[in-house]
């Protein structure tokens, strides 16, 4: 019975998890929804805590609680306390912004945190009962409860498009309270179990109705901060299609108020195109123009990133590789096309896309693409103009603008042909400058010898166009480029031959900053101190690899007062960067988890716990946050070589999870000699893949999908069987008591949170292989830790 | 100040009660001069708090002037007194009037802000406004920048295109006495062409475009003004200025962003 109830709840616990992620990052600001779940997450850790606090006054707890009654109790308790999570966080007045402002928004926070680490901590106590009770089977507790957790993992890819993200978070609370009724309805006990299991859900269901969550359910309501709300606040205005899918919620939206133009001169003094859109997860819009196939539009032609058409007259193939926005396909219509391909991430954007342009529309990232076809384009136009709110993408995860991507970029121009790409300007030269440099580097990297002669970059009041080209820049295409800026009043921030009189003319800075650092960039370059220009900027201006693609990543902690200070001294500033949030929640993390791990301590008075060697601590510690490294490290990694966050996210935890409860299971059949063999097998695998999977992604990145995804399971197999053993080997034969298998429970689930939020600073600030050079010394420290001080034997007998 | 507020509203609610329904239970048990006794000293009490309050915001108004407005370069002395005297905090939602006078934004509900004192005060002061001017504002939101734009022009026009947010700053408004700005429910992005020629268009709010019919609604010799960035933590103000159908646009910076050079190049630069 306990496997199975172990079982079903990491199952339930996990989809309620994704599925939470999943609402608030429509209902919430994204930065909320980090705080909330990661510090709910420490109710795995909290149950550890409390059972060994109960062992002083309770022993043989673990025998009792054991009982099948007992443990369908707690599954009445999860379910319970799960929906009411869920239907109080709906309620609560919770607002990010208001946080620094209103006192009474801690207490929402605190309510908010308390009542979704309830349900977690619920099952992290039955899995704690599990191997407390069962010392023997610890490879069994642990392969239910991990091969659940894959079922789990997967649970919303196959419900969401039926039932959306409201009903699919509902079922999955409340699908826990289905066992009872498998029990044995014989006995009373069985029955009057199952018959509270059923008063249970009609009152839950009645709760439900009665509230009106149900109503709330049925379209989770974006955040009043998102673009989406805000359209939704102007007359005539409705959503009149939603479709929810893995990939997010897609919301079409009719309104005589859509009005997009990026870049466009104060010369144009026409109309725009009627426009619709569609958001995701509330924000990012992608915007339809209604064209009339008789006249091509003409507000491109005013428009700033039409400056890169100029120098294709006719161009014959188009390449818009897109992510938001909606300008590319009438740009390259107004340019006269012959043939526009585009590369929609999104499959139901790019249905939309295919329908509405009828231009041949690819479902795909855009890197996967090219690098399965050898097609070289006239055009290649990036159309990506970030979030709605600016540091809300700090975290975000993009390989388009790495210099393996520019290259790639280059590689399919045709001879003549040009990269186009505008983005929103930003003060001091941030972006733009990143852009420049990530273009030169590539330039250099195919073998041009002298890049800044294939590079232009203008701007207007807001936003820039960096334009890269095949071949290098004649005079004809600078006087072009001369003349569309003088005419459209835009300005020039280089291109071969710049005359310093010709900048910072129409759109006035104090002094032309962008102009300056591009030449100062230019200069280190030149004189091969390009380094030391980047070290010196207050924003990390560097341009990225595929190692570390966070394009909205600018923050240096170490230049954080000169970054308050530059915006003006005010901390409400600060606090829009998704970086400086990780950092705040990894503080609060690392508060509780210390409070979790010292209670037992302090309070367990005999004798137990403290027999634990602070060693087999430090193991089971190291095995978490190796643990929760190597899955960070995968779920990176493949972002590219699976073409989506989401996707890659459910790929890598339903193969570790499926098979470290593989490796749960085989240690049944091992003992703790195989411990030190299995780590350092470990340990070599992670050296492997650190060096080799890099290389195995580029290589397979053309591939069709099912390869790709075969190779990112095949990657998995080895790898989660042998992170399957550590913690059963250990739980079963390093440990002796109920408390000590607690304690360690509650160890391992505090390092596992804290790991989570680390490794989102480790690949934000280092790069994502330096998340697995933290799993490594995670394992290799529990490695060392199960040997005697003088490393000859492993120990505990 | 909270408690200052809850005292302010309890004896108030207690007056209500008594002017609704003057005869309560136990009436014969009262004296009619006690009751007046009564009335008189809360009518007294509810005064002085008011008086407090005010006096407490009026304090704070002043203090945001000199240290939020002043010490970082706003000079205008009538957009100073304008600050000073138009009340923010009643255009911020109850719970957050305490911090009406904080410098920074605030939100005011369905996901919009009323702008930091310091962004309200260079917007206006950039646009150099006379007596004289007409001036419209596309996007009134809580009101506030109109109530002070009105301290300082003859003319103001405002016109939203949400239909709560216009309905409460309306009210705001004219609660307040502001009785002579235009208000109305409307698209910004097509002005307010019967009200047109303008001296000074102000966007409140951030856009990914400046809408040509706004254009056209300036004056010669006009000007534009817009904030770039997001509501929370506005980057720079842009301001477009219109002669003989050409368009100068200049970037102002302020004290919202410095653009501070690298390390090594701040030195090489000295």
């Amino acid at each position: 019975m306990i496997y199975w109830v172990v079982f079903i709840l990491s199952a339930s616990s996990l989809a309620f998890e994704v599925l939470l992620a999943r609402i608030f990052s429509i209902s919430q600001w994204n930065h909320l929804s980090f705080m909330v779940i990661s510090i709910a997450l420490f109710g795995f850790g909290a149950s550890g805590t409390f059972l060994s606090l109960l062992d002083a006054r309770r022993p043989g707890w673990e025998q009792r609680f054991s009982r099948r009654s007992f443990l369908l109790k707690l599954v009445i308790l999860y379910s319970v306390s799960a929906v009411i999570a869920f239907g109080g966080l709906n309620r609560l007045p919770i607002d990010y912004f208001r946080l620094p402002l209103e006192p009474v928004q801690m207490l929402y926070l605190l309510i908010a945190y308390l009542l979704l680490s309830i349900p977690f901590f619920f099952t992290g106590m039955i899995m704690s009962i599990g191997f407390a009770a069962l010392p023997d089977k610890t490879g069994l507790v642990y392969c239910a409860s991990m091969t659940g957790s894959a079922l789990g993992a997967v649970m919303p890819a196959l419900g969401l498009g039926t039932l959306g993200e409201g009903y699919m978070v509902l079922s999955a609370a409340l699908i826990p309270l289905l066992l009872p009724l498998f029990g044995d309805l014989k006995r009373w006990e069985g029955m009057r179990t199952a018959l509270w299991a059923v008063a249970t859900l009609s009152v839950l269901a009645g709760g439900i109705h009665y509230t009106g969550i149900l109503d709330d359910l049925k379209w989770i309501r974006p955040s009043p901060y998102k673009a989406l709300s805000q359209v939704l606040q102007f007359p005539n205005t409705e959503v009149t299609e939603t479709r929810s899918g893995l990939r997010g919620r897609i919301d079409r939206v009719q309104s005589p108020y859509i009005r997009f133009a990026p870049g466009l001169s104060l010369k144009f003094t026409g109309a725009l195109p009627r426009q619709w859109a569609v958001y995701r997860d509330g924000d990012r819009p992608y915007v339809f123009y209604n064209l009339n196939s008789e006249d091509e539009p003409t507000f491109p032609r005013f428009s700033l990133p039409f400056a890169g058409y100029l120098l294709v007259p006719d161009p014959e193939a188009v390449l818009i590789i897109q992510e938001g926005g909606g300008v590319g396909v009438p740009f390259a219509l107004a340019a006269d096309a012959d043939r526009v391909t585009v590369v929609e991430p999104n499959p139901q954007i790019a249905d939309l896309v295919r329908t509405h342009y009828r231009a041949p529309v690819f479902h795909s990232e855009g890197r996967v693409f090219l690098s399965r076809t050898d097609r070289k384009f006239d055009v290649i136009q990036l159309e990506n103009w970030g979030a709605s709110l600016p540091g809300s993408a700090a975290l975000s995860q993009e390989h388009h603008f790495t210099i393996e991507a520019f290259t790639q970029y280059l590689k399919h121009l045709t001879e003549g042909g040009v990269l186009i790409l505008s983005r929103k300007l930003m003060l001091p030269p941030s972006d733009s400058v990143r852009m420049w440099a990530t273009a030169y580097e590539s330039l250099r990297r195919i073998g041009v010898e002298e890049p800044a002669d294939h590079l232009a970059l203008l701007r207007n009041w807001d936003t820039y166009t960096l334009i890269v080209t095949a071949g290098p820049l004649f005079q004809g295409d600078v006087a072009a480029l001369r003349r569309f800026a003088e005419e459209l009043n835009f300005d020039s921030v280089y291109f071969p031959g710049i005359d310093p009189k010709e900048v910072n003319r129409f759109n006035i800075y104090d002094e032309p900053f962008h102009y300056q650092r591009v030449q100062q960039l230019l200069a280190a370059y030149r004189s091969n101190s390009a380094e030391a220009f980047f070290e010196a900027q207050m924003l990390d201006v560097a341009p990225q690899s595929d190692h570390r693609p966070f394009p909205g990543r600018l923050v240096k902690w170490s230049r954080l007062d000169d970054l308050y200070r530059s915006l003006g001294s005010r901390v409400y500033s600060l606090l829009m960067s998704g970086e400086i949030v990780v950092g705040v929640v990894f503080l609060e993390a690392l508060a509780v988890a210390v409070l979790l791990l010292i209670l037992p301590i302090l309070f367990v008075t005999r004798g137990r716990l403290m027999s634990t060697p602070y060693r087999f601590v430090l193991y089971f510690l190291g095995i978490g946050a190796g643990y929760m490294f190597i899955e960070i490290y995968f779920i990176k990694s493949n972002i590219l070589l699976l073409g989506d966050p989401i996707i890659s996210f459910t790929v890598v935890l339903s193969g570790v999870l499926v098979f470290s409860g593989v490796g749960g299971y085989l240690s049944q059949y091992l003992d703790l000699s195989h411990l030190g063999y299995a780590l350092g097998l470990l340990c070599g695998m992670l050296v492997a893949i650190l060096i080799g999977y890099p290389v195995l992604v580029d290589a397979i990145l053309g591939m069709p999908p099912f390869f790709r995804y075969a190779v990112a399971y095949i990657v998995l197999l080895p790898v989660g069987v042998l992170m399957g053993l550590p913690f059963a080997l250990g739980m079963r034969f390093l440990l002796v008591s109920p408390v000590q298998r607690a304690y360690a429970w509650a160890a391992n689930g505090c390092a596992s949170v804290l790991t989570s939020i680390a490794a989102a600073q480790v690949a934000l600030g280092i790069g994502i292989p330096a998340v697995m050079i933290c799993a490594l010394a995670g394992y290799l420290m529990a490695l060392v830790s199960i040997y005697r001080p003088t490393g000859a034997k492993a120990v505990y007998s | 100040m909270r408690f200052i507020r809850k005292s302010l509203t309890h004896p108030f609610r207690m007056l209500t009660c008594i002017h609704f329904n003057p005869i309560p239970m136990k009436r014969g048990h009262v004296k009619p001069i006690a009751v007046f006794f009564f009335v008189v000293l809360l009518v007294f009490s509810g005064s002085s708090l008011i008086a407090a309050e005010n006096g407490t915001f009026q304090a704070a108004r002043e203090e945001m002037v000199s240290q939020q407005l002043r010490a970082r370069g706003i000079e205008d002395p009538e957009v100073l007194a304008a600050m000073k005297s138009v009340h923010r905090h009643a255009f911020v939602p109850e719970s957050l009037r305490n911090r009406a006078y904080a410098d920074s934004p605030l939100p005011i509900g369905e996901g919009q802000t009323i702008s930091q004192p310091y962004i309200v005060a260079l917007m206006t002061a950039t646009l150099d406004l006379d007596r004289a001017d007409k001036v419209l504002e596309v996007g009134t939101g809580s009101g506030y920048q109109a109530a002070v734009l009105a301290g300082i022009v003859d003319e103001v026009y405002s016109i939203e295109i949400k239909e709560k947010l216009h309905e409460k700053a309306a009210r705001t408004l004219k609660s307040r006495g502001y009785t002579d700005i235009h208000t109305r429910r409307g698209d910004g992005y097509f002005g307010w062409p019967e009200a047109a020629p303008f001296d000074a268009i102000m966007i409140t709010a951030a856009v990914d475009h400046i809408p040509p019919p706004l254009l056209k609604q300036l004056k010669d010799g006009g000007k534009l003004i817009l904030p770039l960035g997001n509501p929370f933590s506005y980057q720079n103000l842009v301001l477009v200025t219109i002669r003989d159908d050409d368009y100068t646009v200049k970037q102002i910076t302020g004290v919202l962003f410095v653009p501070m050079t690298g390390r090594a190049l701040e030195k090489g630069e000295e």
